[in-house]
């Protein structure tokens, strides 16, 4: 087992371990809570290819329902963003991205613009909220109302986030 | 077919994408209730549209049968609405003075100055002379012959025919009569100049009579002459039944009748 495969199995623990332990009670104003979890996507290393990425998020996503009982809600948000993540790349870092994962994502951490930062997290944990929420109301008519959960939570689990990758960089080095 | 294999493993990413993304919704549905609940009632209303869309014809040939049960429904339910309000109105009384039995209008005239309509049912079903009746919007009439299987009634629109009635809200009496012109306005007589009446109050059955009960909607007041001589308001009543247009009627029977009109005369002499 590379250092690769190990770092992705700690993360994966660490992560589900706090998102289902610690921020899933977080409950800011009764009913927002960070989505701390988005992070495994976020830094999710390129160099593995994209099927097993996409297995491992469903199965990532799948251990975190376990915490909050609700089969299948998660593992469908977190497919989604994995399959969609090469895509925002490309579209956030343009010429900077490079689909081969010859880059590390301490590279796209540390040597891209702030805004790029900010967007790349933000759409990721936009779509992850949406899809989440409205999977969770499963119903059309209640569309302002998971858009309202949607961007106060998407807001709280940005500067959660924000504070997890720095951190995880600074470990790194 | 090589070619179709190859376009499938070249975008062999998106085919586990959409596998995983399936199972994922198929176990958000399997294992939530609510979900379950919500996939159930949507695929139940689709199934739904095109039921109905098939068994409205079919209902079309049941709907004789159909008319009957509901006709029969009504019935046992106004028995049971009159029977409560008379409790409501008097706790002696234990049992229903009224009962109905429904009928089918066979003949109705409009166009006379004395109309008279025809119903289906007669002695042999438990008609007598006198009763009244009454439609789901309105009265009628008052039944005025009985033959074994048929009975004629006497319309309201028959200019002998004198009812009484009353105002709902200031329970002021009057008579109800026709003039014999529009089939679909009565005058109301007799109501006394003090009474406070406006146009849109509704008229119901006064309960003076033994032929029917009270509180029966008749009509609406359209036009009111107080300006007119005399100490008596003339009251132009718009009825809520379409008189032109009747089918399935209720006969009044009074259980009480006998009762009363023995007391009446027992107290003449």
């Amino acid at each position: 087992m590379n250092t690769l495969t190990v770092n992705i199995i700690i993360r994966f623990v660490l992560l589900v371990l706090i998102q289902g332990l610690v921020f899933n009670k977080f409950d800011l104003f009764g009913i927002y809570d960070p989505y701390v979890s988005v992070v495994f996507i976020l830094i999710f290393p390129i160099k593995i290819n994209r099927i097993s990425f996409l297995i491992i998020s469903f199965f990532f996503g799948l251990t975190l329902d376990f915490f909050t009982n609700s089969l299948g809600l998660n593992a469908a948000a977190f497919t989604i963003i994995a399959f969609l993540k090469p895509s925002i790349m490309n579209f956030v870092f343009g010429n900077f991205y490079d689909p081969h994962g010859v880059k590390m994502i301490k590279n796209y951490i540390v040597e891209s613009t702030i805004y790029q930062k900010i967007l790349y997290v933000l759409i990721i944990i936009f779509i992850h909220h949406f899809v989440m929420f409205s999977l969770e109301s499963f119903a059309i008519n209640q569309l302002i109302i998971i858009l309202q959960k949607t961007i106060y939570s998407s807001f709280l689990s940005l500067i959660f986030c924000f504070t997890f990758i720095y951190f995880s960089v600074q470990n790194e080095r | 077919m090589q070619r179709i294999i190859d376009s499938i493993l070249s975008h062999k990413d998106v085919l586990v994408f959409i596998i995983l993304l399936l199972s994922s919704l198929y176990l958000l549905v399997d294992s939530n209730y609510y979900h379950k609940s919500k996939v159930n009632n949507i695929s139940n209303n689709f199934a739904k549209v095109i039921f109905k869309k098939t068994s409205s014809f079919n209902e079309y040939f049941n709907l004789k049968i159909e008319n009957e049960k509901l006709v029969k429904e009504n019935l046992d339910l106004k028995n049971l609405f009159f029977f409560k309000q008379d409790i409501s109105n008097d706790s002696t009384l234990t049992n229903s003075k009224y009962f109905y039995s429904s009928a089918k209008i066979i003949n109705n005239n409009f166009s006379f100055s004395k109309n008279y309509l025809m119903i289906d049912k007669g002695s042999i079903h438990g008609i007598n002379r006198e009763m009244g009746v009454i439609s789901n919007n309105g009265i009628i009439g008052i039944i005025v012959d009985v033959s074994e299987n048929y009975s004629s009634i006497m319309s309201i629109l028959n200019t002998n025919s004198k009812i009484n009635a009353k105002i709902n809200k200031s329970f002021h009496f009057g008579t109800l009569e026709w003039a014999g012109l529009n089939p679909s306005i009565l005058n109301l007589n007799d109501v006394p100049k003090i009474a406070n009446i406006k146009i849109g109050d509704t008229i119901v059955t006064g309960g003076m009579s033994t032929i029917f009960p009270e509180n029966i909607n008749i009509g609406v007041v359209f036009k009111l002459d107080s300006l007119s001589a005399g100490n008596y308001y003339k009251i132009k009543v718009k009825l809520t039944n379409d008189m032109t247009s009747l089918r399935n009627v209720y006969v009044i029977n009074n259980t009480h009748k006998k009762e009363i009109e023995r007391i009446k005369i027992l107290s003449k002499q």
